[in-house]
């Protein structure tokens, strides 16, 4: 891959921070977006913008055929026929809340939960798979149960398989852990899962950017993740439903646009994926996000999806794996860094968690943001999952395809520094 | 308590003294970070020559009665012996500082890692006279 010229795409890496050139590690959070999506915001307003669906006039049918198109494009990244199983909604969140709340009602018939069920998640959940299974269970009387670490901070899968049971209806994953980096072997989880005859949700909001992700490798019911951290704007998001169940359950929003008939006692609803994007969609941002193609004009809008394949989501995987490999390596090596989740590269995705001993992480960042790098600190919505490792927080950098080498290594010079200056006779 | 910021705490603030991380150092300390002000931090370097503070440091990030406290309490602590430099208190500093609008916690964490870096020192010259 050409680094110059991606980063030439980019027109945020131009800036200088406190003075210094901008080095953007906090990719895990929010990605940047590329001039080619920025520019496909501006055509879609500047062109093309009008309500979609029964929409008599010819923009709106041009609108409509862009918006019908992301799906098919955003279907196929993930590798999937079917643009009817992909649901645009706000984030990864809004989507996990999807299955949930429809699961929760009447209307999914024998898909839904009934008190006594049991919801397995794992104890390295960001607050997104986590907080909205607490509060159905406790909304119904189900059992969650979590699944907990090994030492490595790699998932305990025979914990898991000890939770699940004749009860177990539903089983949530993240695919890779935004805290610690760990790629969590899904696929196997997944088969575990549907042997105990549970459904299977990935939180993908951390792989799908970085990764090759196919639904079919996955094995899973559902899979979500959030467009902005993979280089689309903030504010649309994906849920990929299996046909067969989405159909079966009952919508998550009600309103205009997920209808088929309505009545003033009775509706009707909506074929998929409609039926479960009540209200007027987020067009812009989902065409921003799956690109599309006016096909009266052959005019190209290049979306976030467009812009990765392009570059090749085995390259992107790759180039990562070679910065992750190097911060990792230049991290262990400074005193008083404590490194979080598996040091093997290949278990280990586009994120790197450590602590400075007797150092305040988010002191760290702050003097980090002073050399003009961007990286987090704190829980990383993930607060158990601290409490579990027992501290109270890590700083994180989460490189992406506009990282270079040299970025990594002005990095570790500055951490470096930072860690030697803060541990001074320590 | 006092309504506004005192011209001694914005002349602290605007030009805080002591600002700095030195390439050596014989002690250092952290305060702030905790859950009452998880916003405001400080670090605290210190040299001691003969049982007394010769250069003090320090690092804050945080709010202006965050910054200007360090300020004052690096000022307060020069010079100091080790001992005299644990009685600075985060009231005596609010007191040096004319007073503080409110949000007193903001104005402890240079005392803490003030009073860290003594501790740190102290346990690894423990046997050394002081005044």
């Amino acid at each position: 891959m050409d680094l110059a010229s991606i980063r030439a795409d980019f027109p945020i890496l131009e800036r200088t921070i406190h003075g210094k050139p901008l080095i953007y590690l906090d990719n895990a959070a929010t990605t940047q977006r590329p001039r080619q999506v920025l520019e496909t915001l501006t055509a879609f307003y500047s062109t093309y913008n009008a309500n979609i669906h029964r929409s008599p006039h010819l923009l709106g049918q041009e609108a409509t055929e862009l918006y019908e198109q992301a799906h098919e494009n955003v279907a196929r990244f993930i590798g999937i026929e079917d643009g009817g199983e992909i649901i645009f909604l706000r984030n990864t969140s809004e989507a996990i809340n999807l299955v949930g709340t429809s699961l929760l009602r009447p209307e999914s018939g024998a898909l839904q939960f009934r008190p006594g069920d049991e919801i397995v998640i794992t104890v390295m959940e960001h607050h997104s798979n986590l907080v909205p299974w607490q509060v159905f269970c406790q909304e119904v009387s189900l059992r969650l149960r979590v699944a907990g670490l090994r030492e490595d901070g790699t998932l305990d899968l025979d914990h898991l398989a000890q939770l699940l049971g004749p009860r177990t209806r539903l089983v949530c994953c993240t695919h890779i852990s935004n805290v610690l980096g760990t790629i969590n072997p899904v696929a196997e989880i997944g088969r575990m899962a549907h042997a105990s005859g549970a459904l299977f949700l990935v939180d993908g909001a951390q792989s799908v950017p970085h990764m090759p992700v196919r639904v079919e490798d996955l094995g899973c019911d559902f899979l979500a993740f959030s467009g902005h951290k993979m280089l689309a704007p903030m504010g649309i998001g994906v849920l990929y439903g299996r046909r067969e169940l989405l159909e079966q359950m009952a919508p998550f929003l009600y309103g205009g646009d997920m209808i088929a008939e309505v009545t003033l006692e009775h509706s009707t609803w909506n074929d998929l994926p409609w039926k479960f994007e009540a209200g007027t969609a987020n067009v812009g941002d989902a065409i921003a996000l799956g690109g599309a193609e006016d096909l009266r004009t052959g005019q190209r809008l290049i979306g976030a999806v467009d812009y990765l394949e392009a570059i090749g989501m085995a390259e992107v995987r790759a180039h990562e794996a070679t910065l992750i490999a190097r911060l990792v390596e230049g991290l262990r090596t400074i005193p008083g860094v404590r490194i979080y989740g598996p040091l093997e590269k290949e278990r280990r995705a586009a994120v790197v968690s450590f602590t400075v001993e007797g150092a305040n992480p988010s002191f760290v960042a702050k003097l980090l943001d002073e050399e003009g790098i961007a990286v987090r600190a704190g829980g990383h919505c993930a607060h158990p999952l601290a409490q579990a490792l027992g501290i109270a927080g890590t700083v994180r950098a989460s490189p992406y395809i506009y990282n270079t080498p040299e970025e990594i290594e002005r990095f570790l010079t500055a951490s470096e520094e930072i860690v030697r200056k803060l541990r001074k006779a320590l | 308590m006092s309504p506004r910021y005192t011209p001694i705490l914005i002349e602290h603030f605007t030009n805080p003294r002591h600002v700095g991380m030195p390439e050596e150092a014989d002690a250092s300390g952290q305060g702030g970070g905790g859950p009452l002000c998880p916003d405001d931090m400080a670090y605290v370097w210190i040299h001691v020559e003969d049982g007394r503070i010769a250069e003090i440091y320090h690092k804050t990030l945080g709010c202006p009665v965050a910054i200007a406290s360090s300020s004052m309490t690096c000022t307060l602590a020069e010079g100091k012996t080790l001992d005299e430099a644990l009685q600075i208190t985060p009231d005596a500093v609010v007191e040096a500082l004319g007073g503080v609008p409110e949000r007193k916690a903001d104005s402890v964490v240079a005392t803490e890692a003030l009073h860290k870096a003594i501790e740190a020192y102290r346990a690894a010259h423990p046997t050394e006279a002081e005044p």
